[in-house]
């Protein structure tokens, strides 16, 4: 415990939780411009249509923003060459463990921002009715577990290697993996298709109506495989980047 | 009583590929000593203090700590009254000195108290408020000890703490080093390449060569080691040379100089009115010492750098 809470003021002046919220208002402005005027038909199916956009937003987005935030957590210790010192007094594995929890629990605040800010919205938009508790909480949970397996992903990454720039790029291309992916399937068993398997709401594309329908999504047994590969990854991600971080000699 | 040593390794070995870095090292350092840990760049000072605190596992031997041998399991709790300060310090540079401290404070679990008195220790208090990105080298180093003094813990490992430090911060760091034993019951282990600065630290001293250790013992011990000639200097060489084997006193030559063992006043003496009455001018008679230095590259190799 006095590990995690000595994470959180590590970061103090790093302005890690700027950077998210500065990454997330790229989310917010597209709301602003993307959602407003809405028409009838709109306004009838926005709150699927929202759980839509955004699990396509995060899914291009989110491969880059865990690898910055990864990033600010694990830089101050190469920086500062402060592992000499830090495993004297907490085993490695504590170390890394406080800092998964530190990103797990940043990644958590931002994505309940993300739904507050979104369900304002719609409600300042006059979307119809009330977003769907059930759904809106188990889009939460699986967006926090297919980010949080890409976070522990760049985690290993950016605790192992001291020059950033291998797991920041290796975020850039995660982004690119999941956009390619959106093109080609409506689920993926890649880390980077977590977004993409998680979206509990599909569309259809209407071409002479030219009007898009939502709806919740019924998984198959293939899309229920991607799901339960989210978690997978999660637990190969962790456990391998600890394993990584505390083989290596200092 | 019998001496208690803090530190022990037995067989210590590091191998990395095919280098041995540390050779099977049988290293002792007593309590309440100031053990200077002393070899040439390169030689494996800062592995076999890594594999100490346990940041380096050693592919061979055991190392054992405060009586205890030290394991995976025991590791975090011997180290618990250790500090140390490796190669460079550790710090945050976007915190000030003292918040830097408070992280480490919190995580040994001692009082927070203690943040000022090693910050002025160091003589850093003034500066505690600064962020230690500002800090100059000099200064990062001092927060480095002072780091590592917190908990004012049993032994203190430093290894190469004068880097980067002005001739007065040098004097400054050996003198508090010196102190540390007596003031505050703290066994210090100290790492150079330079034996001016183990010498002037140091009771005890190890010195490792291509990580082997070929010398240790008390420094004091190492000073007799030195070896005592008398140089003699006359206008005659061929006569003075004759006279002395005369003597049955075996003589090198050194340029102008003849070299002979070290012998008594008395018998100096006595040669050298011997050499007056043979009508030879006696210009020089000089005790000279082989100093810590050919000692040192004797044992370490002349390539080695001091």
């Amino acid at each position: 415990m006095k590990t995690l809470q000595l994470e959180f003021y590590k970061i103090k002046r790093r302005k890690v939780f700027l950077t998210m919220f500065a990454m997330l208002s790229v989310q917010f402005l597209w709301g602003l411009w993307e959602l407003r005027n809405p028409k009838d038909w709109e306004l009838e199916s926005g709150w699927r249509a929202l759980l839509y956009s955004l699990s396509l937003l995060d899914g291009i987005m989110m491969p880059s923003v865990m690898s910055v935030l990864a990033s600010r957590l694990a830089d101050i210790e190469h920086k500062g060459n402060t592992y000499k010192q830090l495993e004297t007094l907490r085993s490695a594995g504590s170390l890394y463990h406080a800092k998964a929890i530190c990103g797990c629990i940043i990644i958590a605040l931002m994505f309940a921002a993300q739904f507050a800010f979104f369900i304002l919205l719609g409600y300042q938009l006059g979307y119809v009715g009330h977003p769907d508790i059930k759904y809106y909480l188990l889009s939460y949970a699986l967006k926090l577990a297919s980010n949080i397996s890409l976070f522990f992903l760049q985690l290993a990454l950016s605790m192992f290697f001291a020059n950033q720039m291998i797991p920041l790029v290796a975020g850039l291309g995660g982004s690119m993996v999941a956009l390619l992916l959106m093109f080609v399937t409506t689920y993926s068993f890649l880390p980077w298709g977590g977004s993409l398997s998680a979206s509990l709401v599909m569309s259809e594309w209407n071409l002479d109506t030219r009007i898009s329908t939502y709806y919740y999504r019924t998984f198959s047994p293939p899309e229920l495989a991607a799901v339960i590969c989210i978690f997978i990854w999660l637990i190969v991600f962790y456990v391998t980047g600890r394993i990584l971080f505390t083989r290596r000699e200092v | 009583m019998a001496e208690t040593n803090l530190i022990e390794t037995q067989n210590l070995t590091k191998q990395y590929g095919k280098v041995r870095c540390v050779n099977t090292l049988h290293m002792k350092v007593p309590e309440g000593a100031v053990y200077g840990f002393l070899g040439p760049n390169g030689a494996g000072k800062s592995t076999t203090l890594k594999m100490i605190l346990g940041l380096a596992k050693p592919t061979e031997g055991s190392i054992t700590l405060f009586g205890t041998k030290m394991n995976k399991k025991n590791r975090m709790k011997l180290l618990a009254d250790t500090g140390s300060l490796i190669e460079s310090p550790s710090y945050y540079g976007h915190l000030t000195g003292e918040e830097n401290l408070h992280i480490l404070q919190t995580l040994k679990g001692c009082s927070a108290k203690e943040i000022d008195e090693v910050l002025k220790i160091v003589r850093l208090y003034d500066a505690r408020q600064r962020k230690v990105a500002h800090y100059s080298l000099g200064m990062k180093q001092r927060l480095g000890l002072a780091a590592a003094l917190l908990g004012f813990p049993r032994l203190l490992i430093l290894d190469e703490p004068t880097n980067g430090l002005d001739p007065a911060g040098i004097q400054e760091m050996r003198e508090l080093i010196c102190s540390l034993p007596s003031s505050y019951g703290i066994t210090v282990v100290v790492s150079s390449h330079l034996l001016s600065e183990i010498d002037q630290m140091a009771d005890h001293v190890g010195i490792i060569r291509k990580g082997e250790l070929v010398y240790q013992n008390t420094l004091a011990s190492l000073h007799s080691h030195a070896k005592q000639q008398i140089a003699l200097r006359t206008d005659n060489p061929a006569t003075t040379l004759l006279l002395l084997r005369q003597d049955g006193i075996e003589a090198e030559k050194e340029s102008d100089y003849f070299l002979i063992p070290i012998m008594d006043d008395d018998y100096i003496a006595c040669l050298c009115r011997r050499l007056i009455e043979h009508g030879i001018s006696l210009y020089r008679v000089e005790k000279r010492e082989k100093s810590l230095e050919d000692i040192f590259l004797s044992l370490t190799g002349k390539e080695s750098s001091l």
